[in-house]
């Protein structure tokens, strides 16, 4: 009787800290959202300036997470299906993007692209890092390349080599068996990973603040958008921002969980 | 014709030692040893997913050693099916097929028999995870078959089906066999699936072939302890043969006793007896069997093991000591057997199968 008492306490106790928590996250998302009246929300979206940042922050997020494909696919499957010197510390490198503050990885591009003579050498063949779009593409490249990394080293190790045996007795040549089997089976994963990988890229701010700036109608993305507008007290165009992220967010969020957060495969 | 001379490769966990196996053509041919004997990985060196360390592959008198999977035009069937789950039955089967740039008018006509002749019509638009055990496989199978491959490699193909499907698919396989020709390389565990599907069998043990030979000279004669152990022989014997006489030894066991057995060894070789338990009749007096081997016992234990029963006896110390034997359910009870009983154990001195100690 007395531990039937004690267990239910626990549960109303859990079950409390439970709500207030959830009532918490929804609060704040009322307040952004609601700060602002619907007529002001339209004219701040219709604003040059908000265009601007919704396009820049789009297209930027596109083209870093492509890169983030292009350069996770034969990197996580390298990872995930042989063995060779040196793995295990680079499966740990790997990792370190998501361990460091943004800014931090923010400052060594800025060191890497600005002053060293890689920078320079890039700079002179009209690949300009440092305030620039191009800067903002790669931070959102550096900062966010774990998840799909990961997410797609998942994905890979999920699924049985013996696949891709079957598809070379059947007359595959490896690059084929990769092409015809492995991919599609990775459907989910990579779905996972481009979500995640993009709606990240277009929230954003510490790297790319550091690398690219926070130049209006230059490199002004959405959370740039956001400060620049809070700092000058512009609380219409900032929460037409605000509203954007948090948009997008949700959306990415429903579909992860639907394709899977653990990359789910057949 | 599969030819492998001295085959050795080191998967770490997994390994080949020397491995030198001849399989003829159209043949049913099944590669048999415990769980970890390195078989799955001597099929995939056969299909050249893995290069050997060191050693040949000849097909066909040519060396193929290096020639790449999708060259050799070997088939491929895993025991768990590994059919592409985002293509359905029919394009699974095609699936070689297109690799091979035939046109679609005939990958359906080659599909739509091999589905008739495995009887998976029924499944042509069906997604694997749709379909049970047994059709999977015959669909793993269909795909294998469709690119006409001379050799079909089977790894453990019935080990994860029912009883009923097992049965079946036996049945299905010999029909594929017979009905293209190929020859087949089977990797089981089963020892029962050996003995009903083999031409010839070789066991397989640490990554090394051990025997070759028939079904029966598995079974029968194995060349050793380990094999005779891992083959179901229950009952190996010590001892020393004293004479033999016109090719019948007589040979003291070690643990007391005489046996009379079929064999080459001479008066004064030590010798091992090996003694299948189904190769034993028990009853309950002397009687008057023409079998050489006759030996009194007290029944210690009884177990039924499915349609079996397994008796062992106690010979005594002047005997054999312990001898195991297999009789049906049924002439258990027609003896009317029971722990404690005395009975009486015969044995032909062709089913005593010796070799040297």
């Amino acid at each position: 009787m007395l531990k039937e008492l004690k267990a239910s306490k626990i549960k109303i106790v859990t079950i409390l800290s439970c709500l207030l928590l959830a009532f918490f996250i929804l609060v704040l998302i009322i307040c952004v959202v609601t700060h602002t009246t619907l007529p002001a929300l339209m004219t701040s979206l219709a604003s040059k300036e908000i265009q601007f940042a919704i396009k820049l922050s789009l297209t930027t997020a596109a083209i870093s997470t492509i890169l983030c494909i292009a350069i996770s696919i034969p990197a996580a499957y390298a990872l995930a299906r042989y063995e060779f010197f040196g793995k295990s510390l680079i499966n740990t490198l790997m990792d370190i993007p998501l361990a460091l503050p943004p800014l931090v990885a923010g400052v060594g591009l800025l060191i890497l692209f600005g002053t060293t003579s890689f920078g320079k050498a890039l700079a002179e063949t009209g690949l300009v890092f440092v305030f620039t779009p191009l800067g903002i593409i790669i931070a959102q490249f550096f900062v966010n390349v774990p998840f799909m990394f990961r997410i797609l080293r998942g994905t890979f190790q999920g699924i049985n080599p013996r696949y891709e045996h079957v598809a070379e007795t059947l007359g595959c040549t490896e690059a084929q068996a990769f092409r015809r089997v492995t991919l599609p089976m990775s459907k989910n994963g990579l779905l996972a990973g481009s979500v995640i990988t993009w709606s990240k890229g277009i929230g954003e701010f510490g790297a790319a603040l550091m690398v690219a700036g926070a130049t209006r109608m230059k490199t002004e993305t959405l959370p740039i958008s956001l400060y620049l507008n809070m700092s000058c007290g512009e609380l219409n165009l900032a929460i037409a921002s605000a509203t954007i992220l948090i948009v997008i967010s949700l959306v990415s969020l429903f579909v992860f969980e639907r394709y899977g957060g653990f990359a789910r495969v057949f | 014709m599969i030819r492998l001379e001295n085959i050795s490769k080191d998967l770490g966990e997994f390994f080949l030692r020397d491995v030198t196996l001849e399989i003829n053509e159209g043949e049913y041919f099944v590669i048999l040893g415990p769980t970890g004997a390195g078989k799955t990985i001597l099929l995939e060196t056969i299909a050249g997913i893995y290069h050997p360390d060191s050693g040949r592959i000849l097909l066909n008198d040519s060396d193929v050693t290096e020639v790449p999977p999708r060259e050799r035009n070997i088939g491929m069937v895993y025991q768990d099916y590994i059919l592409f789950p985002f293509l359905t039955v029919e394009e699974n089967i095609g699936f070689g097929l297109k690799s091979r740039k035939i046109g679609k008018s005939e990958i359906k006509r080659k599909v739509d028999e091999l589905e008739n002749l495995l009887d998976i019509s029924h499944l042509s638009h069906r997604y694997p995870v749709t379909l049970s055990g047994g059709e999977q496989q015959k669909v793993a199978i269909a795909r294998a078959i469709a690119i006409e491959p001379p050799i079909l490699l089977l790894d453990e193909p019935l080990s994860a089906l029912d009883s009923r499907t097992r049965d079946y698919l036996r049945g299905e396989l010999k029909r594929v066999k017979d009905e293209f020709g190929i020859t087949m390389v089977h990797v089981t565990h089963d020892q029962t699936e050996a003995m009903v599907l083999a031409d010839r069998i070789a066991v397989m043990m640490q990554g090394r072939i051990l025997q070759v030979g028939t079904p029966y000279e598995i079974f029968n004669k194995p060349l050793n302890n380990d094999l005779a152990d891992f083959v179901g022989v229950e009952n190996i014997l010590s001892g020393v043969v004293r004479t033999n006489e016109d090719g019948v030894a007589e040979i003291e066991v070690d643990t007391g006793g005489t046996i009379f057995a079929v064999s080459e060894y001479h008066a004064g070789d030590a010798v091992k007896v090996f003694l299948r338990p189904e190769e034993i009749i028990l009853s309950g007096h002397e009687g008057d069997s023409t079998a050489r081997n006759v030996v009194k016992g007290r029944i210690n234990e009884l177990h039924d093991v499915g349609p079996l029963t397994r008796v062992q006896m106690d010979t005594g110390r002047s005997e054999l000591s312990e001898l195991v034997v297999l009789i049906t359910k049924r002439s258990r009870e027609s003896l009317g057997l029971q722990i404690g009983d005395e009975v009486y154990a015969t044995f032909k001195a062709t089913s005593a199968h010796v070799v040297r100690g």
